[in-house]
């Protein structure tokens, strides 16, 4: 690591984006300890106002909130950890392959490419995601692969450039296969670039995943922000005629707001150390 | 707005845009316009292919999920597949899909039993009420501030606005719209809390126009605020490459005034961009719409879509799905056409 990317991973924006991260991995893994109730099981009457038993009160069949919110923390970093690393992997094999092999695969799966990338997301998400059923995992896979066309554009662009460099001709020129350069130099050579599409994609796959549980799409039996969400602004509870607004859906979306802006922060400040000038001249 | 693949998608589209590194190629009209079928064309046969691809069948589907799980024998299956253009093989299903599309059939809605041409028509002037004022307003707001910002570049007005718009955006829409939701429609009673006008309220039309417009007021400036925030980028830092150019020197030498050179040299010129992004922004303004409208219970396509998600009612979400992206395609092509009547430089 050189000095100028060490000193990168001390920006503010960097640390305190990595501080906050470093509670949410806190919270989850430590989620039974601070968690006195099971989120799925009653532990209460129904909705239930804060207590010293029910620290955030409790929803419809009587589940402790507080509980939900802490174990949410889980369902979130498992869908940014899963999502951003399909997202990377998928737009190496569709935007850095195919433009190393050239030639006609690069052209079609490039048109693919900005054929996806014109659809509107979230109605396209739907359409798959009704169709394909509600599990957590299906959910997380079309998260990653939506991740694959603008990701992959971005990767497309550089590895091109990357492909007319010296020691990329000399790798090929010795009889490298297009597998060999890319693990070999084409990968480690867009590392830079890969940490900071992952970071931003797992921000986004947390928004993403919230949206569409709070849609509805998410596996119901799972314990996650957006399907509290989803609950707490179902038209009978009437959320907004109580109190229950503060202490159900605000700690929830706070929950959202705060992961995705800890990816943002650490993306947006590694983001002018990690993306080498000499990447862009060239 | 937060979470949004709007903003990954908005940079990775602005690498491209027109003018953005004036290296993007421009094509002719015909050109142009055969790339505009073959979107078209690849979009309806996703539409046909995507719950021909999925594992199980749709018909299995229907009996699985939310329908109340009936069974039925093989000759009722039959029927069922006739019904929904499912017998004969992937070839003529695909010939009737497409007359059936050219006929403006979209099928009939499992829950409603209504034509799902008729359901989308009934919830569209809603959503493009919704989508097209916040489009305009985002537009109205991201460009004055952009240009602003742009002009006086690092003062503190700019830094401000700039931390605070690109916190905005990292917020969910729902959480925001359920905070406004909160604020003004509950604790000061000032909005109404859902729809989008009052059901028991006789009104003149001067009234009714009043209360729709209290109903839209809300909504709009949730999913405005997002979208703003992007023209708004766009508009900045179009500015900032302006203000070392050339013919604004000239224009200081010249002696004009800043008004002048702010809004006739500068602004002009960097506009142009942000037509694209307009057109772009339609996109992102349709994901923050189906959220929007779940939150405020508005009455449009977001919300079609989003009940019959409930109700596992493919044949509207294909429908909807199916309108929104073609309006979309071609409000993309539709800007790139009038961009290079903007920009004669682009013909060349």
């Amino acid at each position: 690591m050189t000095p100028r990317r060490a000193g990168q991973l001390r920006s503010p924006l960097v640390v305190a984006g990595l501080a906050l991260l470093g509670l949410m991995v806190l919270v989850a893994l430590f989620a039974p300890l601070l968690a006195s109730h099971d989120p799925r099981s009653i532990s209460g009457n129904v909705l239930e106002s804060p207590s010293s038993r029910h620290w955030l009160g409790t929803d419809v069949p009587g589940r402790d909130i507080f509980a939900q919110l802490v174990y949410g923390t889980r369902a979130s970093l498992v869908v940014a950890l899963l999502g951003g690393s399909l997202a990377m992997v998928a737009a190496v094999a569709l935007g850095v392959l195919p433009a190393l092999l050239g030639g006609f695969v690069d052209t079609l799966v490039n048109r693919v490419m900005v054929f996806l990338l014109a659809l509107p997301t979230l109605p396209l998400v739907v359409v798959i995601g009704s169709l394909a059923g509600s599990s957590h995992l299906t959910l997380i896979v079309v998260i990653g692969f939506l991740g694959a066309a603008p990701n992959a554009r971005i990767l497309r662009s550089q590895a091109l450039a990357l492909r007319q460099r010296g020691f990329i001709g000399a790798a090929r020129g010795f009889g490298g296969g297009p597998l060999y350069v890319l693990r070999r130099h084409l990968v480690p050579g867009l590392a830079p670039l890969l940490t900071v599409g992952f970071v931003n994609w797992a921000g986004v796959a947390i928004g993403l995943e919230a949206a569409l549980s709070f849609l509805g799409l998410g596996d119901p039996s799972r314990v996650s922000w957006g399907l509290m969400l989803n609950r707490a602004l179902e038209p009978e509870i009437r959320i907004y005629f109580s109190a229950m607004w503060t202490w159900w859906v605000l700690p929830a979306g706070m929950g959202i707001a705060a992961t995705v802006i800890g990816f943002t922060f650490v993306g947006v400040g590694l983001e002018p150390s990690f993306n080498p000038r000499w990447l862009r001249s060239s | 707005m937060g979470g949004e693949p709007g903003r990954k998608a908005l940079d990775a589209a602005l690498e491209d845009a027109p003018g953005a590194r004036g290296r993007a190629p421009r094509r002719r009209w015909p050109q142009a316009l055969g790339s505009y079928a073959l979107t078209l064309l690849a979009l309806v046969t996703l539409n046909f292919l995507l719950p021909r691809a999925m594992p199980g069948d749709p018909i299995e589907a229907l009996a699985a999920e939310g329908s109340g799980g009936f069974t039925f024998g093989e000759q009722s299956r039959q029927a069922l597949e006739e019904y929904y253009g499912l017998d004969g093989s992937l070839l003529e299903q695909y010939g009737s899909y497409l007359g059936r599309l050219a006929r403006g059939d979209l099928g009939r809605s499992i829950a409603t039993l209504a034509p799902v041409r008729d359901e989308i028509s009934r919830r569209l002037p809603w959503t493009i009420l919704l989508v097209g004022g916040s489009l305009l307003l985002a537009t109205g707001i991201g460009l004055l501030t952009g240009v602003h910002a742009g002009w006086r570049r690092d003062r503190p007005l700019d830094r401000t606005l700039l931390t605070v718009l690109l916190a905005v955006r990292e917020l969910p829409t729902f959480l925001l719209g359920s905070l406004l939701l909160f604020l003004f429609a509950v604790k000061l009673e000032w909005l109404p809390l859902a729809g989008a006008q009052d059901t028991f309220g006789s009104f003149g039309p001067v009234g009714k126009v009043v209360d729709i417009g209290r109903h839209l007021l809300l909504p709009l400036v949730v999913l405005g605020l997002g979208l703003a925030v992007g023209t708004y980028l766009v508009m900045r830092a179009g500015m900032v490459t302006q203000l070392g150019s050339d013919h604004l020197l000239l224009g200081q030498a010249k002696g004009l005034g800043q008004r002048r050179l702010k809004y006739r040299y500068a602004a002009r010129n960097a506009l142009l961009p942000v037509v694209s992004l307009a057109a772009l922004q339609l996109g992102f303004a349709i994901t923050g719409d189906v959220l929007v409208e779940r939150v405020f219970t508005y009455p449009g396509l977001g919300r079609l879509l989003f009940d019959s998600l409930t109700a596992r009612d493919y044949p509207v979400i294909q429908g909807v799905f199916l309108v929104v992206s073609v309006t979309v395609v071609t409000v993309n092509a539709l800007a790139d056409g009038l961009y290079r009547r903007l920009d004669p430089r682009t013909v060349a």
